[in-house]
């Protein structure tokens, strides 16, 4: 096992009196205090804006993992929308667009592929990190 | 007005090199660099039943599907059991599960009034107690407030 530790920090001064959320955990495994012992780092340049098949389920060989994906573009026009589902015509379900330098991480039940549209076909980079 | 969310993500050994990963981003309308300016606030709730409920309504909204704008999601799981999970979906798709000190943080669409985010203490008894959860929304436009 290793030790994979992520903390998330939130301050907005949206509301009269500021909001400020710090939370820290391990990365474990499934329903334990086992650490994950896998990860995988990948950056990816698309220049379409058909669907990638950006985290194909086949990668991972367990059923909890932990997914970072950032949009690193400084143009605030270049998004992508991320979705899940089955990429090959089934059901796909849009989470939300992730613009340009957003992050998101959240867990995932590798039941579906994560995938991704570009909202342009110009070159643009992806990075993507799970842990599992 | 500012939001900002900042992540890291550190191990010292799941590779042969130690990982070290910080990523700041500043909640931004959508095409735009106009700071996100309405917030639901952090709110928290405890689920003592397995039965799925609505956390975020996407069909309050009254905006036009597949519209363009920009929400964000923080949502954790407070419970400090690490077996005790909550099932979080997006319309009928499962995204995975939050178990106890877990948290997510995710751009959310509401493609269609359909696309609520839902949450089950999927393994919930009566003898687990209470699964605490806090949630926070922070968009733009749409009021995410219910008719009278």
């Amino acid at each position: 096992m290793a030790t994979t530790n992520v903390t998330i920090d939130l301050a907005s001064d949206i509301t009269d009196n500021a909001l400020a959320v710090s939370n820290t955990t391990q990365l474990n495994t499934a329903g334990t205090t086992t650490g994950v012992t896998a990860m995988t780092s990948v950056t990816k340049v698309l220049s379409s804006t058909a669907q990638a098949d950006l985290i194909p389920r086949s990668t991972v060989s367990t059923t909890h993992a932990y997914v970072y994906i950032n949009n690193p573009s400084d143009d605030e026009t270049k998004y992508f929308k991320i979705t899940i589902g089955d990429h090959t015509g089934g059901e796909v379900e849009e989470l939300g667009r992730l613009y340009a330098g957003d992050f998101m991480f959240f867990p995932w039940d590798v039941d579906d592929d994560i995938t991704c549209v570009p909202s342009s076909s110009d070159d643009m980079t992806i990075e993507y990190m799970v842990f599992s | 007005m500012a939001t900002t969310a900042q992540i890291t993500l550190s191990s010292g050994d799941i590779a042969g090199d130690p990982v070290n990963v910080t990523k700041t981003a500043t909640l931004t309308k959508a095409d735009s660099l106009s700071d996100l300016d309405q917030s639901t606030g952090l709110n928290r709730v405890h689920l003592r039943s397995t039965t799925q409920k609505t956390l975020l309504s996407a069909s309050a909204t009254g905006r036009t599907p597949g519209d363009n704008k920009a929400s964000k999601v923080y949502l954790i799981n407070k419970s400090d059991d690490a077996s005790l999970y909550v099932t979080v979906s997006i319309n009928a798709q499962t995204i995975g599960k939050l178990y106890g000190g877990d948290f997510l943080f995710i751009p959310w669409s509401q493609t269609d009034a359909s696309a609520n985010i839902k949450v089950a203490a999927t393994n919930w008894t009566s003898s687990t107690g209470d699964i605490p959860i806090e949630y926070a929304l922070f968009h733009e436009d749409q009021d995410f407030l219910t008719n009278a």
